[in-house]
């Protein structure tokens, strides 16, 4: 794993935001507290609606309109509290210092103008002296993605496929050699194979970097191969973090037990994999008091109905569940 | 793995495209130059039979009659309906729309020629100014849609848009002509004036021109701000824009993406807007006494001068098809889906 010293570290503490609905302000992300370790991948995984975008959204303080970053804060070593950002400080950051591939990466793309010449808006924008250095740039990491870089840069958005734009959208986020890389949902317009190999090649480059990487995804089989950490969301919430082969092979919390029963390739036996009971919640039904996931949870107790379990972080793993075993108490100051 | 890069072969597509356009504006141009024949030759009281007879019974010999409302109308009021009709076409074909009733025996091209220059550069200048306004206007109204002024600006828009271009036009003479007579109330240039390349007559030229042109330019300045608002509106919900915020565009980019994005969709409007502003010529030219297509296809009506009437429709019609043709070629220079014939 690299480690390099020249990777920042990306400390995400108490974030939340809300969205402006009829009825009221909800909150899409409530008091996430997750820290990115310099040189890692980390995945994210959540069902739909679980606030995955909305949390990577924040990392470039780019929530939209009816979105508001309520509280809280975004740490990136270099850069400071990324909320604090504003103007042209902010817009140098994004891009050059936080590469971001969009959700929608297949629409992410001018309909107008060449890739090429998108290309160059980008270096011109962030102050690129040698732009024919860049193209260059851009056409091998276009190559090493299976594409004809030449091409491509020739090509409108229109003439390209779905799974071609949304590695042009990873190519963007890629050639500027930015030290944090956010990417949500890289890969949906891919297919199994290609997923995979657009997967490894991020691996490649955020080693040969030393990036430190934010990887959002449904699929956790996918994430697997390439993440150092994972982290799980729930209901707005980051239910449990941790190394990547802890929390998989020792899920703690009931919904990333869940969540991995759920899928085949993980739980080991076709005939074995469940799916999850229940709906996810959206912003309307989640519950204000208690834990947000007693709905479908098969180890609620009473306190569940009422507190909101605490994060606690224990041998490097974070959950936040009543049922989890509280770590052996530490003898508090007082009483020393 | 690799998918090859869809190639089109760009110049056919758009061959294609123009011939197309041709093709139908020439199928609309014959539609019209035969309810113009119909209109001359089967209205009841039929000009053409009348004109003869009351030739014949001036005492003219069938012949000379014959020949005198051939000139008259470009075809020969004898023979059958067909032979008629081709000879009509016929002379259409050599740009021989026949010979004015109303100012007799000059030639209906010439008067339309004459004619044309009064309306094809008022209505472009206002489509144009109006084009800019609206356009510039639609995005302030769109960037500025939650504040007061965003409001005020698309609210003039929709006012504008309802009011029909006559009354406007009235509206405008009330003002300028009789509570604060700054411009002159009709005609196209002051008499007195001696035609030419000089400072006199061209000022004098601008100045007539002025109402019709703020008219012009009023009638469709609220159509373009809301479609423009509209069109910025929805591209700044595309995903793309965001995606360019994302990546740390300069704002000035963001913006030309944004801009070019929402305008090309007006351009096919902007043809359609051109023909109608042709048609709103009969009113303006009516009202500001403005010797141009409109205004002649006016007086022909009411002097029932036929081959007038229907030479200047033809016209009309004639320059709302180039407008479309042009528009079209526009719309295609800045939009390369439509240029690779993808979007068609
Ligand atoms: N513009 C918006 N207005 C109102 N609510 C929103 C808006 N955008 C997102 N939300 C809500 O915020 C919650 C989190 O959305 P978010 O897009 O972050 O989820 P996600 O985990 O990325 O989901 P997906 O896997 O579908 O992308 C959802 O309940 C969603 O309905
Ligand atoms: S806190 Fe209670 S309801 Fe929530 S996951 Fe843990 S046991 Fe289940
Ligand atoms: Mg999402």
């Amino acid at each position: 794993m690299t480690r390099d010293s020249a990777a920042p570290e990306v400390r995400i503490r108490d974030l939340t935001v809300v969205y402006k609905t009829p009825a009221g302000e909800l909150p899409a992300v409530s008091g996430v507290s997750l820290t990115l370790n310099p040189g890692t991948i980390t995945g994210v995984v959540g069902e739909s609606g679980s606030g995955k975008s909305t949390l990577a959204l924040s990392l470039l303080n780019a929530v939209q309109p009816p979105g508001r970053i309520a509280a809280g804060s975004v740490e990136i070593d270099g850069l400071g509290d990324v909320l604090h950002l504003g103007g042209e400080d902010l817009r140098r950051t994004r891009g050059r210092k936080v590469g971001y591939v969009f959700q929608a990466a297949q629409s992410s793309l001018n309909p107008l103008k060449t890739i090429g010449k998108q290309l160059l808006d980008l270096g011109r924008s962030h102050d690129v002296d040698d732009l024919r250095a860049l193209v260059a740039d851009a056409k091998a990491l276009l190559a090493r993605m299976g594409l004809d870089g030449a091409r491509v840069l020739d090509s409108h958005q229109h003439e390209l496929s779905g799974g071609m734009r949304q590695r042009v959208g990873i190519m963007l986020a890629l050639v500027l050699n930015a030290q944090v890389v956010v990417l949500d949902e890289p890969t949906t317009a891919l297919d199994m194979i290609t997923q995979a190999t657009i997967l490894r090649i991020i691996r490649e480059v955020h080693e040969e970097r030393a990036l430190t990487t934010l990887v959002i995804t449904h699929d956790v089989g996918a994430v697997a191969e390439v993440a150092d950490d994972l982290a799980v969301m729930y209901g707005g919430r980051v239910v449990e973090h941790g190394p990547i082969t802890e929390v998989l092979g020792t899920p703690r919390h009931p919904y990333t037990q869940g969540l991995i029963r759920a899928i085949p390739r993980l739980s080991g036996d076709i005939s074995l994999a469940r799916a999850l009971p229940g709906r996810p919640p959206t912003l309307g039904t989640l519950p204000v008091a208690g834990c947000v996931f007693r709905e479908r949870c098969d180890k609620r107790m009473e306190i569940c109905e009422t507190v909101e379990p605490e994060t606690v972080t224990h041998d490097g793993r974070t959950v936040a569940c009543h049922a989890v075993g509280r770590p052996a108490p530490v003898k508090r100051r007082e009483y020393a | 793995m690799t998918k090859a890069v869809r190639d089109r072969p760009r110049g056919t597509a758009l061959a294609r495209r123009v011939t197309g356009h041709v093709v139908r504006g020439l199928v609309m141009i014959w539609v019209v130059a035969t309810i113009s024949f119909v209109i001359i030759r089967e209205i009841p009281g039929d000009p053409v039979q009348g004109m003869y007879e009351s030739l014949l019974q001036k005492g003219m010999s069938p012949d000379q009659a014959e020949r005198a409302t051939a000139v008259l109308y470009g075809f020969l009021p004898t023979g059958s309906l067909w032979d008629q009709y081709v000879g009509y076409m016929w002379s259409l074909l050599h740009f021989d729309l026949g010979r004015s009733l109303s100012t007799p025996g000059v030639a209906v091209t010439s008067l339309i020629g004459s004619a044309a220059r009064w309306t094809v550069l008022p209505v472009l200048a206002g489509t144009l100014l109006s084009f800019l306004l609206g356009v510039i206007m639609g995005v302030y109204a769109a960037i500025k849609r939650s504040g007061k002024l965003g409001d005020l600006l698309a609210l003039s828009g929709s006012l504008l848009h309802g009011i029909p271009v006559y009354v406007i036009g009235l509206l405008l003479t009330a003002i300028f002509t009789t509570l604060w007579p700054i411009l002159p109330s009709g005609g196209p240039v002051d008499v007195a004036f001696v035609p030419g390349l000089n400072a006199g007559y061209i000022g004098s030229l601008i100045h007539h021109a002025v109402l019709p042109v703020v008219t012009y330019t009023l009638a469709s300045y609220g159509g373009w701000i809301l479609a423009m608002k509209s069109n910025v509106v929805a591209v700044l919900g595309d995903d793309f824009i965001l995606a360019a915020e994302l990546r740390g565009l300069k704002r000035g980019i963001v913006f030309r993406y944004l801009a070019r994005n929402a305008i090309l969709p007006l351009f096919t409007i902007l043809a359609l807007s051109i023909g109608m502003l042709f048609g709103g010529s009969i009113f303006i030219e009516e009202i500001f006494n403005y010797p141009g297509l409109g205004l002649l296809l006016v007086n022909s009506i009411s002097t029932r001068d036929y081959a007038l009437m229907g030479g200047t429709f033809l016209v009309i019609t004639v320059g709302i098809v180039v407008a479309n043709i042009v528009a079209d070629l526009l719309y295609t220079a800045i939009d390369p889906r439509v240029r690779s014939g993808e979007a068609a």
